[in-house]
């Protein structure tokens, strides 16, 4: 039966109460016990990694459909400018096929707001030719003055969205009681997604339906936004994604190039292929916005946090998110008193997007750091600093955790952290070493609405079918785990089909850690939908009651003893097929439902050059269940590495005069390369959260790249008590804090190790 | 555009065009129109590749020179740790000698000093990889780390027209002549020739540990009691070091201040090495 | 009227001069094996082989590519190497790994015994932004097993 439900769903720590639909049995089962299983819990390779190592996997990019045009986009120049296009020369050539400017598309602007905004476009047979057709538009730019100083933008109240405030408990009585106050400024870089397929779409129409195949993180998203814009039923906008090259936060929506490509496949009748260049990416696809963090701890002596504060400037550029920088004050310690502003600041800079734990890797940089600078004042061990503090419930809304096991984490962590001794010792010469440590906490639950199928023919294979997408998470794998288990079937004979939105039903984001957590327990309801059904079948042909009977191992299993092949009753079948139906439920009600971690760093660091090599970290999170251990650990790894282009290595550099991106191409900004990568040692606990859905599992996509950050800065703190406030620690931020360090010793203050 | 492919330099004899060698640094150049061209002339069957006790052929390439066990340790670790392995087992020795500079400003096509203009933007705006020496006009960092390298060895270049030190192929740009390098139009560089050192070293100081340009490259090559040093990302041109103290005599930006102290502790670790 | 050797096989292109060859590969031959996500030398997703060694087929000009024999993702197909990227889950979204798998193969050809070392050295021109490198490492140290 469908029932009605009003719920609450969170995305990336955004919540909001929603009416869902849900049908199937996700309530009704119980969830597997603890440890790995037959299938789930178990390492399986991914189910397409042989297409896309071999080539044979079709990315958007990669899609050639009979007629395409191509799309070049004529972008602003200047951070801040008013545009005034002709087009006529480039309509009067034959081989311009289409030319758009304002008016023709809501995404292409008179007045450009950041470099690279979007203000014309044509389509052409080739690329070459589309370009060539750029160079026909006639502009007539009026520069504007931009504002480019997130500070600036605050004095003018230059602002995204409303400024944040929060406030729980006493904090100025609580900073007066304080036996130590620590305080600090901390600073993040603007870093690029740079996922290695560009944003891109190919736009065709069909009669009367729009086909979108696209590079994209959430299909349905897409379907919804471009309908709503178009004003087309949403049933006539088909969206495809069977295969996409990384997205990590920045594909969630259709973006520019989806309208544009829409609006010259509007104009010429063709499909038109708009892909971004690696530079158009780097300009005007998203970035993780820079942070500044004026931050204040104080603690009695021995070390319980009586007061937190925090004023937040997130630089989000002309458009975007204000995100949750604020998140791991207020969430992460049992502290009673925490008070945060947060301003978003609107600049003539290109818009944000959330990017892998949007707020919560720049929050958790700077209250981790300023937590170690409490821990030396104190003279307190980091880890045990943290324990002290640990939050048995969730204090900004004072709830109970669905799980929380950070306690087995910390206790994990202690073998790595117990190495410090050793790993300081091996310093030599001008190379310090030291241990550094980060808590992690983010989101991760999931919820509704998602849905899934699992059909099962007369060749006893199964199809998980569901129109959402895999954006290289290994979600086809994990699906298909699911199900197989639940349908007691070996992996091999369960395949995932995905990645259209007309061929299958509804299907989360992959965004947030909610794939798995989302679209699992729908799976699982699903395949247990189908499985009730094939017992049915049985019960009847084995003229026996249905309650004694399950699946297991291939087999149909009664309570006495008795079994018979699967085959024997899927043969039934012939042509006819079992369709099973899953739905998510809603999360528990009045929980909070987190993920949990630490890590644990090893540097090396060069005082004379200032060169930093991360040679370990030790990763130990909780997030419920494990599906895949292997996918998992990857994903683990991933994040971590990402987490260390973000601290070392990883800035856009802008123009401070002009406000023009000077960092657009991979030689100047520069992502980790295999030689960058230290010995990464992975610890999931693999604890299913008892109160969430049928599988207890959580996301793992963005809490691995969380400590990373601050685990590295506190381990440089440690190996040379240089205290780095801002990311990333390129050789100039090192050596400053090296000689900062020195200075401080010279004046005798006592170093904060 | 048109690609002519001679092979041999006869010939090419008197013809003009662009010389095209791995295009590792030319194709992306014209793609962008920082380079413009009507003709290209593929020069890998004319200028010589290949390696013969001290005379290296402009068209070998950076990997050939990286693994050759006769070529001194500078040139061997500067190639082993420029660009990334495709690009050393395409670029050759003579493109990377020419290699424009890596300026994001320039490469953006700002109209800067060394496109012409002038201002260098860079000075006012975002310049943490740029110059501590020569940057009067241009402080652009010279990308190269082979030819801080040859330039430590003492190497001379044959061209099809004369011999010249390598250090005169470079100059600084001035008002009237914003080039880089000496090179006639159309002069085409055949062979280098390499003294043998009875030491030599390469260290490079980058923000990733490969495939970067240097924000730093110290060579140093001793030949009896005597060790010359050069530096690789320090101005518009490899900088030959009379001696360490020269580094007291730096003239950074704001931002690149810590060049010299990175070049300060590379060159004491050069030359530690060489001692 | 071009002649390319691609592998093993001979196909005929009329391209304009300044094409390239990654150009060539997947406009006018169809061979989207190897991908693109640079376009200008900054990360290898392009790469495929000359005469077994490595190249960036996305600033290789196809006119001087001659006679030398072009093996992309497509020719090496059924290479060990691929079998090992996807039991040590060396992959992830698989955008780079056509080209990882295009260096590795010119790696394990060139140096069959490899050291950790000499594969960070030898793969640092293949970036991969959801950060496969360990597994990558692995597959490569493993690929024959
Ligand atoms: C992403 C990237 C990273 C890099 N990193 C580094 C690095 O870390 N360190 C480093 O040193 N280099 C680095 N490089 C530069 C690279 O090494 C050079 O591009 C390469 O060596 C140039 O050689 P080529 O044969 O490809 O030259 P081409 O691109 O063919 O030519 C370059 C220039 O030299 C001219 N030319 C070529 N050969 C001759 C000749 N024989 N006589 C006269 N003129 C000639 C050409 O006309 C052109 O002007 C990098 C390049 C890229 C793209
Ligand atoms: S450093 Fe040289 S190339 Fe760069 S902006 Fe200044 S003048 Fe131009
Ligand atoms: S696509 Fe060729 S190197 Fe990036
Ligand atoms: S697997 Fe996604 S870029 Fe390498």
């Amino acid at each position: 039966m469908a029932r009605l439900i009003r719920t609450e769903k969170e995305v990336e720590g955004k919540y909001t109460e929603q009416w869902v639909v849900v049908e199937g049995e996700d309530e009704a089962l119980d969830q597997w016990p603890q440890g790995p299983r037959a299938v789930v819990g178990t390492p399986a390779r991914r189910q397409d990694g042989l297409q896309r190592a071999r080539g044979e996997a079709e990315y958007t990019a990669d899609l050639q459909l009979p007629g395409t045009l191509h799309a070049a986009v004529l972008r602003s120049p200047y951070a801040h400018a008013r545009a005034k296009v002709d087009l006529t020369r480039a309509r009067a050539t034959g081989w311009v096929r289409g030319a758009i400017g304002p008016g023709d598309c809501h995404v292409l602007q008179e007045e450009p707001s950041f470099h690279g905004a979007p203000v014309a476009a044509v389509a052409a047979d080739s690329l070459r030719e589309a370009r060539a057709g750029l160079e026909l538009i006639d502009v007539e730019w009026e520069e504007l003055e931009p504002l480019l100083d997130p500070e600036e933008a605050v004095k003018r109240e230059s602002f995204v969205d409303d400024t944040r405030h929060y406030s729980r408990g006493d904090v100025e009585a609580a900073f007066a009681e304080a036996d130590v106050v620590v305080e600090g400024e901390f600073r993040t870089q603007v870093v690029l997604h740079n996922a290695l397929e560009t944003h891109q779409a190919v736009c065709r129409w069909e009669g009367e339906t729009l086909e979108v195949y696209i590079s994209t993180q959430f299909i349905w998203g897409v379907r919804d936004s471009i309908s709503s814009q178009l004003g087309l039923p949403p049933d006539r906008v088909r969206v495809v994604c069977n295969y996409m090259g990384g997205g990590f936060g920045a594909k969630n929506s259709p973006g520019d190039h989806t309208y544009i490509a829409i609006a010259l496949a509007s104009q010429t009748g063709h499909p038109v292929h708009c892909a971004l260049t690696r530079r158009e990416e780097n300009l005007a696809a998203g970035n993780r916005n820079a942070t500044s963090q004026r931050l204040r701890a104080g603690a009695r002596s021995d070390g319980t946090l009586v007061a937190l504060e925090g004023e937040y400037v997130n630089a989000i550029g002309w458009a975007g998110f204000n995100g949750p920088t604020y998140g791991p004050i207020e969430m992460l310690y049992a502290c009673e008193n925490v008070r945060t502003v947060t301003y978003g600041a609107k600049l003539n800079l290109p818009p944000n997007a959330a990017f892998r734990a949007p707020g919560f890797v720049e929050g958790t940089f700077g209250l981790e750091c300023l937590l170690d600078e409490l821990a030396g004042r104190l003279e307190l061990d980091p880890l045990e600093l943290r324990r002290r503090n640990y939050a048995d419930k969730d204090l900004v809304d004072d709830r109970p955790f669905s799980s929380k096991n950070l306690l087995e984490c910390y206790d994990r962590a202690e073998p790595h952290w117990a190495r410090r001794d050793e790993v300081r010792a091996r310093s030599e010469g001008p190379w310090q070493r030291g241990v550094g440590l980060a808590s992690q906490i983010w989101y991760g639950g999931g919820g509704p609405p998602s849905y899934a199928w699992v059909r099962v023919g007369s060749d006893t294979r199964a199809t998980v079918i569901t129109a959402m997408q895999d954006i290289g998470t290994g979600t086809r794998t994990a699906m298909a785990q699911i199900a197989a288990e639940e349908l007691g079937l070996p992996l091999e004979r369960v395949r995932c089909e995905l990645g259209d939105s007309a061929r299958g039903p509804y299907a989360s984001i992959s965004a947030g850690s909610s794939t798995t957590p989302s679209m699992g327990p729908a799976v699982r309801a699903a395949a247990a939908d189908a499985a009730r059904q094939l017992l049915e079948i049985a019960a009847q042909r084995f003229h026996l009651e249905e309650r004694v009977l399950s699946l297991r191992g291939g087999q149909i299993v009664s309570a006495d003893g008795g079994s018979w092949p699967l085959e024997e009753i899927t043969g039934l079948l012939e042509d006819a097929q079992i369709l099973g139906k899953g739905a998510r439920g809603p999360n528990p009600a009045g929980m909070r439902v987190l993920t949990f971690g630490i890590q644990v760093a090893e540097v090396a660091v060069d005082v004379e050059t200032g060169e930093v090599v991360v040679e370990r970290i030790a990763a130990i999170h909780d997030v419920g269940r494990v599906i895949n251990p292997l996918g998992a650990r990857s994903q683990v790894e991933g994040g971590i590495i990402q987490g260390i282009g973000h601290t070392l290595s990883e800035a856009r550099l802008v123009d401070p005069v002009s406000g023009k991106v000077l960092t657009q191409t991979l030689d100047a900004y520069k992502l980790p390369t295999i030689a960058d990568v230290p010995e990464i040692v992975t610890d999931l606990l693999d604890i299913p959260d008892e109160h969430l859905t049928n599988l207890g599992s959580k996301g793992l996509g963005e809490p691995p790249i969380v400590p990373t950050a601050a685990a590295i800065v506190n381990a440089i703190r440690d190996a040379t008590g240089a205290e780095v406030h801002e990311l990333p620690v390129s050789r100039e931020a090192m050596l400053r804090a090296l000689a900062e360090a020195r200075e401080r010793e010279k004046r005798g203050a006592p170093a904060a190790v | 555009m048109e690609l002519r492919q001679p092979s041999s330099l006869a010939e090419l004899d008197g013809a003009d065009g662009l010389a095209l060698a791995g295009g590792t640094d030319l194709v992306p150049l014209l793609r962008d129109g920082l380079v413009e061209a009507e003709t290209l002339v593929d020069v890998r069957a004319v200028v010589p590749r290949g390696i013969d006790g001290g005379t290296i052929g402009a068209g070998t390439t950076l990997a050939e020179l990286e693994v050759d066990p006769e070529s001194p340790q500078a040139l061997r670790e500067a190639c082993a740790l420029a660009a990334s392995p495709q690009l050393r087992s395409m670029g050759t020795i003579g493109g990377n000698l020419l290699q424009a500079t890596r300026c994001w400003y320039w490469r953006l096509k700002y109209p800067c000093f060394l496109h012409g203009g002038s201002t260098c933007h860079a000075r006012q705006g975002a310049h943490r990889e740029h110059a501590i020496f020569g940057n009067e006009h241009c402080a652009s960092a010279h990308p190269s780390d082979p030819a801080a390298a040859l330039l430590s060895l003492g190497t001379t270049l044959r061209t099809d027209r004369r011999e010249l030190p390598l250090a005169d192929l470079y100059r600084l740009p001035t008002e009237d002549d914003r080039d880089v390098t000496a090179l006639e139009p159309g002069e085409l560089i055949l062979e280098l020739e390499v003294p043998k050192p009875e030491a030599s070293t390469y260290l490079k100081a980058m923000d990733r540990t490969r495939f970067t340009f240097a924000l730093v490259g110290v060579a140093a090559a001793r030949f009896g009691s005597e060790t010359k040093i050069a530096l690789a990302g320090v101005a518009p041109i490899p900088w030959l070091l009379e001696s360490a103290d020269d580094l007291d005599r730096a003239t950074p930006l704001p931002g690149t201040a810590y060049k010299v102290d990175l070049a300060r502790a590379l060159v004491r670790r050069a030359l530690d090495a060489l001692a | 009227m071009l002649e390319l050797k691609i592998n093993g096989g001979t196909y005929e292109v009329d391209p304009p001069v300044g094409q390239t060859l990654a150009e060539t590969l997947r406009g006018d031959l169809g061979l989207t094996g190897t991908k693109v996500a640079c376009g200008e030398g900054h990360c290898g997703a392009c790469t495929v082989q000359l005469d077994g060694v490595p190249a960036l087929s996305c600033i290789t000009l196809v006119h001087t590519v001659g006679e030398r024999e072009v093996t992309t993702i497509e020719g090496l197909r059924d290479h060990p190497l691929v079998d090992a990227f996807v039991r040590a889950d060396a992959l992830q979204c698989g955008f780079c790994t056509p080209g990882q798998i295009v260096s590795a193969a010119a790696l394990v050809e060139a140096e069959p015994e490899l050291t950790a070392e000499r594969v960070r050295h030898a793969m640092a021109g293949n970036l991969c932004r959801c950060g496969a490198y360990p597994r990558i490492e692995e597959a490569i140290l493993s690929w024959r097993d």
